[in-house]
């Protein structure tokens, strides 16, 4: 073999590392990319859910007690929605800030305010602010369910590349911390369900 | 809303999949939404309706232990190309992802936010497992999986790891409800009647099993009709049948939808003692929705559609014995045949279109918020490496 088809070789062999190492990394690019469009996405229902269930709260439907627990909850969730905002680059040390114990707390009191009377009381007058307020607060629950599992989806697909060898060898991830899944109870109330 | 659904079988041929496909489609383009269907047909002159776009002929192939009519090569690619350049959809929704036809084409050259449902509880994992280094990039695409059944979803499990949402498939539940007419499979106390439904000479659908349960039934309350509608040879059944059970049991062969309607309605009973290959027991929804109290066999996939509170009764199955008693049990309580009738028609409610496509859109929703608040794709940035990453769309 002359030097010119060695250099070829090595040329060739050399491009194709380079094309493989590029493809991996833009293809963990995109699936770093597809976690932050889900996280934020889970965040929006998130907030959703909570002003839906603020409004069931106060749209007087609802006994006092009732509404006093389901404000109680709303608003404490809100409020570490804005007091621990997701950062703005999801990637960077990114956690779901503490909140999935008080979005546990919430759908266990929607659980304990919507039993079935009450869902079948709220839903006889389909057009009252009660009725509404419960229509928003299913829609969001239901969709607060969707993006969380597609966020974890997400997160294991992130996880399963990232724990390859040649993505750690050339430290393909950057400094994007390790996407977390979220874990909380975001069950619909049963009564809701059917 | 501009929804693009794709099909990975022939839209002319009748299946479950391309069933599904139809009247989800009709359904979201009845409210407004803009929605093109892309699938393969089988006979090139076939009527087709407005939506749909040919991606090509199919072509039957092995695949999957069963002969499947797909399409794939350079012309349905080129196909499929144009067909996403020209519908510029918010949302891809595609059917059976990994079944190689025009689905996983579409995957490959999507730059959508992309939304798959599973329907198949069979794939072989010989297949997926060879072919999973291939299909792993793409799969990573689909922003949402949705899986039909609880067995769709543990396909999805193992095969392709990670978790599916189920949604189940739709039924035009109104199309079923009770309208309180006589008919002439009307029962009397006397003279009940059960209904049976599907093809008569498939062991799966478990004729054999309630033929055999039957002089039993005979011995306790002699007057009872058994009425059969499905497909199938009725002179090679009928003559191994005990002259009892045969005079006791109408065939009516294939039967159009009216009379499959009008007798879920009338049934006193409606008896599914299926024993395999159901993936999901529409069937069992068909009944409930017409308010026929239904006795089926324990199949995960009937379980599921009865619910944790079950509107329906199951048997073990194949269990003639167990099948008899319960027939009588039930026969003689009218009060329980209400009762069941009733959670049947609340329990068909939760699978009506309404419902079933809501969740869908819920999903899509979900997905373009997702796909809206991410950073934007490689595979969009412009750069002689990034078209090496990804074959663009009309390179191939």
């Amino acid at each position: 073999m002359d030097v010119l088809q060695v250099t070829t070789m090595i040329a060739l062999v050399l491009l194709a590392v380079a094309w493989y190492l590029s493809y991996s990394a833009s293809r963990l690019d995109r699936l770093h990319a597809k976690v932050e469009g889900a996280v934020s996405a889970l965040d929006a229902q998130l907030v959703r859910r909570a002003e839906a269930t603020l409004e069931l709260a106060t749209s007087g439907s609802m006994d006092p007690a009732t509404s006093l627990l389901l404000g109680d909850a709303a608003s404490e969730a809100l409020e570490r929605h804005t007091h621990h905002p997701l950062s703005h680059d999801l990637l960077d040390g990114q956690t779901f800030a503490g909140r999935e114990g008080t979005e546990t707390d919430l759908t266990e009191t929607l659980r304990a305010a919507l039993p079935e009377e009450a869902v079948t009381a709220l839903r006889r007058d389909p057009g009252s602010p009660g009725a509404v307020a419960l229509g928003r607060v299913e829609a969001s629950a239901l969709r607060v369910q969707l993006a969380r599992r597609f966020h974890n989806d997400a997160v294991r697909e992130v996880r399963r590349v990232r724990a390859k060898g040649v993505v750690r060898l050339f430290r393909l991830a950057g400094h994007a911390a390790l996407p977390q899944v979220v874990d909380f109870d975001d069950d619909l109330p049963p009564a809701v369900v059917d | 809303m501009r929804i693009g659904l794709v099909c990975p079988y022939a839209f002319d041929v009748p299946g479950g999949v391309q069933f599904h496909i139809r009247d989800l489609a009709e359904y979201f383009i009845a409210r407004g939404h803009e929605v093109g269907v892309l699938a393969p047909v089988d006979d090139l002159d076939a009527d087709l309706p407005a939506y749909v776009t040919s991606c090509g002929r199919a072509v039957p192939v092995r695949y999957n232990g069963s002969v499947a009519r797909l399409t794939f090569g350079p012309v349905t690619s080129s196909r499929v190309s144009r067909w996403l350049e020209e519908g510029g959809f918010d949302v891809l929704h595609l059917h059976e992802p990994v079944t190689p036809s025009a689905s996983l084409m579409a995957l490959w050259a999507s730059t959508e936010p992309v939304v798959a449902t599973f329907h198949t509880s069979n794939i072989r994992s010989r297949a997926m497992h060879a072919a999973n280094p291939l299909l792993r990039p793409s799969t990573e695409k689909i922003r949402a999986r949705i899986a039909v059944s609880e067995e769709a979803r543990g396909t999805v499990r193992r095969h392709l790891g990670g978790d599916a949402y189920i949604i189940p498939n739709g039924v035009d539940t109104r199309r079923f409800a009770p309208d309180g007419a006589v008919t002439r499979w009307s029962g009397t106390p006397e003279r009940p009647v059960l209904a049976f439904l599907g093809r008569i000479d498939e062991p799966r659908k478990g004729l054999q099993v309630l033929l055999a349960a039957m002089p039993t039934i005979l011995d306790a309350i002699p007057a009872t009709r058994l009425v059969v509608a499905g497909p199938g040879e009725v002179a090679e059944i009928a003559s191994r049948l005990d002259p009892r059970v045969r005079s006791a049991t109408e065939f009516l062969g294939a039967v159009s939808e009216e009379d499959k309607v009008a007798l879920l309605r009338s049934a006193d009973l409606y008896v599914a003692p299926h024993t395999g290959g159901e993936s999901f027991g529409i069937v069992l929804v068909e009944a409930m929705a017409a308010g026929a109290p239904v006795l089926s066999s324990d199949l995960e996939a009937f379980v599921a559609v009865l619910g944790d509170s079950p509107s329906g009764r199951t048997f073990p199955v194949g269990d003639i014995g167990s099948l008899a008693g319960t027939v009588l049990e039930l026969l003689r309580d009218p009060a329980e045949r209400e009762r069941l009738s009733a959670l049947g028609l609340r329990r068909a409610r939760s699978f009506d279109w309404d419902v079933v496509a809501g969740r869908v859109m819920a999903v899509y929703e979900t997905v373009i918020e997702g796909a809206d608040n991410s950073p934007v794709e490689p595979m969009l940035r412009a750069g002689l490496l990034s078209r090496l990453r990804w074959p663009m769309r009309g390179e191939v």
